[in-house]
């Protein structure tokens, strides 16, 4: 009998325990249901008195940013707190954009996410779509934020479906960099448009023995973020109106059928896979390519490794001229405490400012994204360090946002491959993209 | 008066006896029943712990893998077969599958075999030198996977990598192991035999000590040549190590993901794009959470039903010695 006794207790706490651990679940589910309700609720917020509320509030702000960058970031936190005495920001290092959107991914499925975070350009619409982030709209009415003062496209590629989800905070953009000391010597500019490509090749291509030893340009084939822009400078389109591929459309394999006759002829350079990159690079600054397609963010690697002058070209145009947006936005997290959003909020505001745009830009290495900052003195203090820059300003709003679908990550994987076969089995892309855009369209049907 | 109490009382003490009886009957049942939920509490600290971190995800996976959720969605939608009927029709399945087959055979075979000629070539008693062979080749074991694949990426560079300059002085052209379709799965097994064989060799090494030299004596006296000693005695009595070590190496290798996950992300042209770093990028870069999930569970089953068949195949070939 003694037994029993702590039997039933014992039994009662092993059940209680139970049941916690499954209670977990529904848990979780009920903060989801909750942060589905702050999308709705977020104008309140925005109204409410909490803008000048002081109450002490620590915020993490979950980030990417390298070890270049951290510099700079601390600067940025320690100036906003002196002016926010209440608010405390711990920035948290979450890894590279595949490493934190992992940990977003994993947060909001614990119910348990900091108040600001990056996230990489091209999977914002997949987040934003499952409501995770805020609409940063009403707070942009209340505080009376200029929206405009935005390079317009970097503005955009962070809105989806009509609502502003961030700021762009560390934009980038892929441009042609060159061997000015070379091609200064050789007497020729880099093409403006795609009818100067073909004498441009002619004259910087170097051959021996029939086989390239140096290539007249390279356009990186591991990333679409690369020839997406090349596509619809073409006069093509990822996705037609009807959201159907349209890789496969003649004026869409313009400049893959170009890529082909120019890797033929051995004047075009074409990384792809793994590693490519270095090897680009190496061969760039070893002076066997002339000039490459990267993004602007690596000019400051460029130009302290080269032994030779760096110049900068915007990507030549035909149909049109533009190159799209990388990098990163600065985002609220809904799930968050009203009193934490609206510190985020200041945080967000705080890091974009026009103020701060170019000592931020400038010690990370990415693009102020400030029309107004550019026209001040320190602006053009900054051109006259940084004059590289000058050909992607003078194409600021020829910076366009990518394409922006949910579905963007998997489905471009299937044209990259069709590159990937021209690239390494010297296959034909203009009879392998229908059968890629099949593949695409496969994938599309899971997201009407 | 006493024998009349006596009769009376006679039913009574009976009823009194049944009664006991019975009690006594009832305790009993209930200490055993008492003894059993003893013990039963003495697992139940490791199965709570099982319970939340093993039953729980693996049924809350399976219910998943009929869901669309992307982990951020707040509703799973329930799709049915949708993912599997999807998984199906999709032929990077088959391609995936082919590739870690492929990867599967190579490693196992090319782990097995080396370790056993290196297994016989270092069985050697009393020799200090021996012995620091063994443990060079060993060493590879402890080094973790994820940095062998950042060295080795280093040593298949195209452009400056180790390789290339070894072959270059032999006369070969460069090439390109880690973004050529056709040398990059084989790159990726060198790797991992070159961890595994160290491990293979030592237990067989120790497989081969277990075996009682009485039958190498009879076998020399009946004039067996050193192959049929090996053919005949060593690979059979060997074989519940083989067996072992065939069984493990075929989970891990089936499971592979770190090298390719450092070496060549699944590229080129999905030439490593093996199950586990499949289902790793559909649930982490596509986002795709219910998809990933039924594909685990099309892992499973093909693991389950590939062990089942080697253990049954193993019950006639393996010998147990004694």
């Amino acid at each position: 009998m003694k037994t029993i006794k702590w039997l039933n207790p014992m039994l009662a706490i092993i059940l209680t325990l139970m049941l916690a651990a499954c209670g977990g679940n529904t848990n979780t589910a009920g903060n989801a249901d909750a942060s589905g309700k702050g999308n709705n609720s977020a104008a309140a917020v925005a109204d409410s008195g909490l803008k000048d509320d002081t109450t002490p509030v620590t915020i993490q702000y979950w980030h990417a940013h390298g070890d270049a960058q951290i510099e700079g970031l601390n600067k940025m936190v320690e100036a906003f707190q002196a002016k926010y005495p209440h608010i405390t920001v711990e920035p948290v290092f979450q890894g590279g954009y595949d490493d934190l959107h992992k940990k977003l991914q994993a947060a909001v499925a614990a119910g348990d996410v900091p108040a600001v975070t990056n996230v990489e350009v091209a999977s914002l619409p997949n987040f934003a779509d499952s409501g995770v982030f805020a609409d940063l709209t009403p707070w942009i009415n209340r505080d009376g934020v200029d929206t405009n003062d935005f390079a317009k496209g970097m503005l955009q590629a962070y809105a989806y479906n009509g609502k502003q989800f961030g700021f762009p905070l560390i934009v980038s953009t892929s441009v042609f960099v060159y061997n000015k000391t070379l091609l200064d010597q050789l007497g020729v500019e880099p093409p403006q448009t795609w009818d100067e490509i073909e004498a441009f090749n002619e004259k910087v291509t170097e051959r021996k023995d029939g086989k390239t030893t140096r290539y007249a340009f390279s356009v990186p084939g591991w990333d679409t973020w690369y020839y997406d822009p090349w596509l619809i400078n073409g006069g093509g389109q990822i996705l037609n109106a009807e959201s159907k591929a349209a890789v496969d459309t003649p004026e869409s394999l313009r400049y893959i059928q170009n890529f082909q006759k120019w890797i033929k002829e051995g004047s075009m350079h074409m990384g792809y896979g793994k590693g490519a990159s270095d090897n680009m690079r190496q061969m760039f600054l070893g002076g066997q390519i002339a000039m490459v397609q990267h993004t602007s963010a690596m000019l400051k690697t460029y130009r302290e490794n080269a032994s030779f002058e760096v110049g900068v070209s915007f990507l030549p145009g035909d149909q049109t001229r533009t190159s799209n947006i990388g990098g990163a936005g600065i985002v609220i997290m809904d799930g968050a405490s009203d009193l934490e959003k609206e510190a985020a909020w200041k945080f967000v505001q705080f890091m974009t400012a026009a103020e701060n745009n170019i000592g931020w830009a400038e010690s990370v290495g990415y693009l102020p994204t400030r029309k107004s900052a550019l026209e001040t003195e320190e602006g053009k203090a900054y051109f006259q360090r940084w004059p590289q820059y000058k050909a992607v300003f003078d194409n600021f709003d020829n910076v366009t946002p990518r394409l922006q679908h949910p579905a963007y990550p998997e489905f471009s994987s299937e044209y990259k491959e069709v590159i990937g076969e021209m690239i390494l089995n010297q296959a034909d892309p203009a009879q392998l993209m229908p059968d890629a855009a099949k593949k695409m369209n496969e994938i599309l049907e899971d997201y009407e | 008066m006493m024998m009349n109490s006596n009769s009376q009382s006679a039913p009574l003490l009976k009823e009194a006896a049944v009664k006991a009886g019975v009690s006594s009957t009832t305790t009993r049942k209930h200490f055993g029943l008492i003894e059993k939920a003893k013990d039963f509490m003495f697992a139940v600290p490791a199965l709570i712990f099982l319970a939340v971190f093993l039953y729980y995800p693996l049924l809350n996976s399976v219910y998943i893998s009929f869901t669309n959720w992307n982990m951020t969605k707040p509703v799973k939608k329930f799709v049915g077969a949708d993912n599997y009927v999807k998984l199906f029709k999709n032929e990077d399945l088959y391609q995936s599958l082919k590739v870690t087959l492929h990867y599967t055979l190579l490693d196992v075979v090319l782990t097995l075999t080396i370790g056993l000629l290196l297994a016989l070539l270092f069985n050697v008693f009393r020799s200090k030198m021996y012995a620091v062979m063994r443990g060079i080749i060993f060493m590879p074991h402890y080094i973790s996977m994820v940095i062998a694949a950042m060295v080795f990426t280093w040593i298949y560079n195209g452009q400056y990598g180790l390789l290339n300059r070894v072959t270059e002085l032999m006369g070969f052209e460069p090439i390109q192991w880690l973004t050529n379709p056709s040398t990059a799965l084989p790159a990726l097994v060198a790797v991992s035999v070159w961890k595994g064989v160290g491990f293979a060799m030592m237990l067989f090494i120790s497989g081969m000590r277990g075996i009682p030299n009485e039958y190498y004596e009879a076998a020399a006296i009946d004039g067996a040549s050193g192959f049929s000693r090996f053919r005949y005695i060593t690979l059979p009595l060997l074989s519940p190590m083989t067996l072992f070590l065939v069984i493990t190496t075929f989970i891990s290798s089936m499971q592979v993901f770190q090298s390719i996950d450092i070496m060549t992300n699944g590229g080129p042209l999905q030439a490593t794009n093996a199950i586990v770093y499949w289902i790793y990028t559909m649930a982490f870069t596509e986002f795709k959470t219910g998809r990933a999930s039924a594909l685990v569970m099309i892992l499973f089953v093909i693991i389950l039903v590939l062990t089942i068949i080697q253990w049954v195949v193993s019950r006639k070939q393996v010998h147990y010695e004694g």
